[in-house]
């Protein structure tokens, strides 16, 4: 194969690197960015390094912020007597665009997995545990994922945070708003119908 | 429930078969190793998801390219359903890619649009063989009729895989018991859903098998009991924790169930003759061929791979006295010879040679 001019190889590789980028995507991108004007070349490039030094972690709650606290953290307006723990920033946006939850967060960043080497003390849990016992905490809603690996983390949560004398809660499973229940997928409509409510 | 249409792209020998089977008996004849088995257990993975004959996917792949595509029409309660499962291979395992009706579907959504039973020469060792084949009897019949079973048999297989992980982390001084709590309280609920259903499969099969069973051997008493985990499955986690972290995994779950046949009371893997127990066995499957039916009131496509030639007399008899009439069945042989004349004459024959399909009438 004929060689590429070092930088243009260089670029490639830091390209194929990222997730879902495979090396035919990536030589396309390569080649996209070469053709493109400076300008839009350098502010891709300032962008990154921008979100590299000023956006970290949360240190109340580990939710992507730009300073040591979140601007959800920052708030007045939060209730802080709820408190939501997800597994990922994207899970907590997710909530946040419910308007639904006025409480503040916690962002795992993981599940417990054995089999990956992640327990409780990588997903920062002893500071979760702080927080209950020393800011008012009354109701933990632990929204992790229904697969395997999320239940038993929120079955850890459960059986961790009740000595600690505050409400755990799950959110409920059930039917996607405005999907015909016929088209509902049969694990989501029993649990439905097992979880269901009098009017 | 009916195959209408199934197409083969490099699966095993298959470089190429397009197949319209019709809607009673089809019955393929042909050598040893020219792909009889491959056929129906390319049927058989539209209905499991997987073969039924190996765990290893990249294994069916064919020598023609690094990928097979087995598609298929499928008729069920008068809806034809479009099927299809893509293999390509990456290294030492296959990338499997399932869609229905043309939508991307995970592998335990599959079973369920498409039903079968399978009786191949594997089953003629479920009485005698280890508990893993009547494990695997079970949950081949229960993830195409019982919603949500192959997602739980799933969700076993990685409790499993995880709590066995936690349990060596713990021997190697690890600690974590506490997270050990959860892995117990998740390997009970989701081995409680498996075993329930196994539980009531087995009272459902245990009739239909009796009464095909004293059909068949004169009036011999078979029973059929499901062992599974303990009554108190808690208490029994709990109390194995010493000899689970000893052996760095998981000693009660369904995970070890197995099923005990008795005939007249006696334990037919111990004492039955050779004969009982291949009694014992067909009756095991047209029990299952009826369940599926009784449970989804529609009678699955009967696939009968090379059994009738080892069965004999009033077993073969049995066997035959179900697949006239019992609505698609495909049928492998090496010889058209076991077959009653009225039968044949009423099947569609294809001779399978070589990877090649063609029909003789």
């Amino acid at each position: 194969m004929p060689q590429l001019p070092e930088p243009l190889e260089r670029l490639i590789q830091e390209l194929s690197r990222l997730p879902g980028i495979g090396p035919k995507t990536a030589q396309r991108l390569a080649f996209h960015l070469l053709r493109a004007d400076r300008q839009r070349a350098e502010s891709l490039a300032l962008a990154i390094g921008d979100v590299k030094a000023r956006i970290g972690y949360c240190e109340r709650c580990y939710n992507i912020a730009e300073g040591s606290l979140c601007a959800i953290c920052i708030s007045t307006r939060r209730d802080a007597s709820l408190l939501c723990v997800v597994e990922s920033a994207l899970d907590l946006l997710a909530v946040e665009r419910t308007s639904e939850f006025n409480g503040l967060y916690f962002v795992l960043h993981g599940v417990i997995s054995p089999i990956d080497g992640i327990g409780p003390d990588q997903l920062h849990m002893p500071q979760l545990f702080d927080r209950v016992r020393s800011e008012g905490v009354v109701e933990v809603i632990v929204a992790t994922d229904a697969d395997i690996e999320g239940e038993a983390t929120a079955v850890y949560l459960q059986r961790a945070l009740i000595p600690l004398g505050v409400t755990v809660t799950r959110p409920a499973h059930g039917l996607p708003v405005g999907g015909d229940l016929e088209y509902a997928d049969e694990l989501t409509l029993a649990r439905a119908m097992a979880g269901r409510r009098s009017f | 429930m009916l195959l209408r249409r199934l197409q083969l792209r490099n699966h095993r020998n298959y470089a190429h078969l397009d197949l319209t089977p019709g809607p009673g008996v089809n019955l393929f004849i042909g050598d040893n190793g020219q792909g009889k088995t491959n056929l129906l257990e390319a049927v058989a993975m539209l209905a499991l998801s997987a073969s039924p004959r190996t765990r290893r996917d990249n294994e069916v792949v064919g020598p023609v390219a690094a990928a097979t595509r087995i598609e298929a029409e499928v008729e069920s309660g008068g809806i034809v359903i479009e099927l299809a499962i893509a293999l390509t291979v990456e290294g030492d395992r296959a990338r499997r890619v399932i869609e229905v009706d043309g939508v991307r579907r995970r592998a335990f959504d599959l079973p369920g649009h498409f039903r079968v039973t399978l009786f191949w020469p594997d089953d003629l060792g479920l009485i005698k063989g280890g508990p893993e084949l009547r494990r695997r009897f079970l949950n081949q019949m229960l993830v195409q009729v019982e919603p949500g079973y192959a997602r739980a048999l799933a969700g076993l297989k990685r409790v499993l895989e995880q709590r066995n992980s936690q349990l060596k982390r713990m021997a190697a001084g690890d600690g974590g018991g506490d997270v050990l709590e959860a892995w117990n309280e998740e390997l009970i609920r989701i081995g409680g859903e498996v075993s329930i259903a196994r539980a009531r499969a087995v009272q459902e099969l245990e009739p239909v098998a009796a009464r095909c069973h004293s059909e068949i051997a004169s009036g011999e008493r078979l029973e059929i009991e499901y062992l599974g985990p303990p009554a108190n499955v808690a208490e029994a986690v709990h109390n194995s924790l010493a000899e689970d972290l000893r052996r760095g995994s998981t000693s009660i779950g369904p995970h070890h169930d197995d099923l005990r046949v008795l005939l007249d009371g006696r334990e037919a893997r111990a004492y039955g003759s050779q004969g009982q127990q291949r009694t014992a066995v067909v009756s095991l499957k047209l029990a299952e061929a009826a369940l599926v039916a009784q449970r989804t009131g529609e009678r699955p496509v009967l696939l009968l791979d090379d059994v009738l030639s080892e069965l004999d007399g009033e077993r073969r008899s049995a066997l035959l006295r179900q697949v006239a009439g019992a609505g698609q069945v495909i049928i492998t042989s090496v010889e058209a010879g076991p077959f009653p004349p009225e039968l044949i004459s009423s099947a569609r024959v294809w001779t399978v040679s070589g990877g090649e399909i063609s029909t003789c009438g």
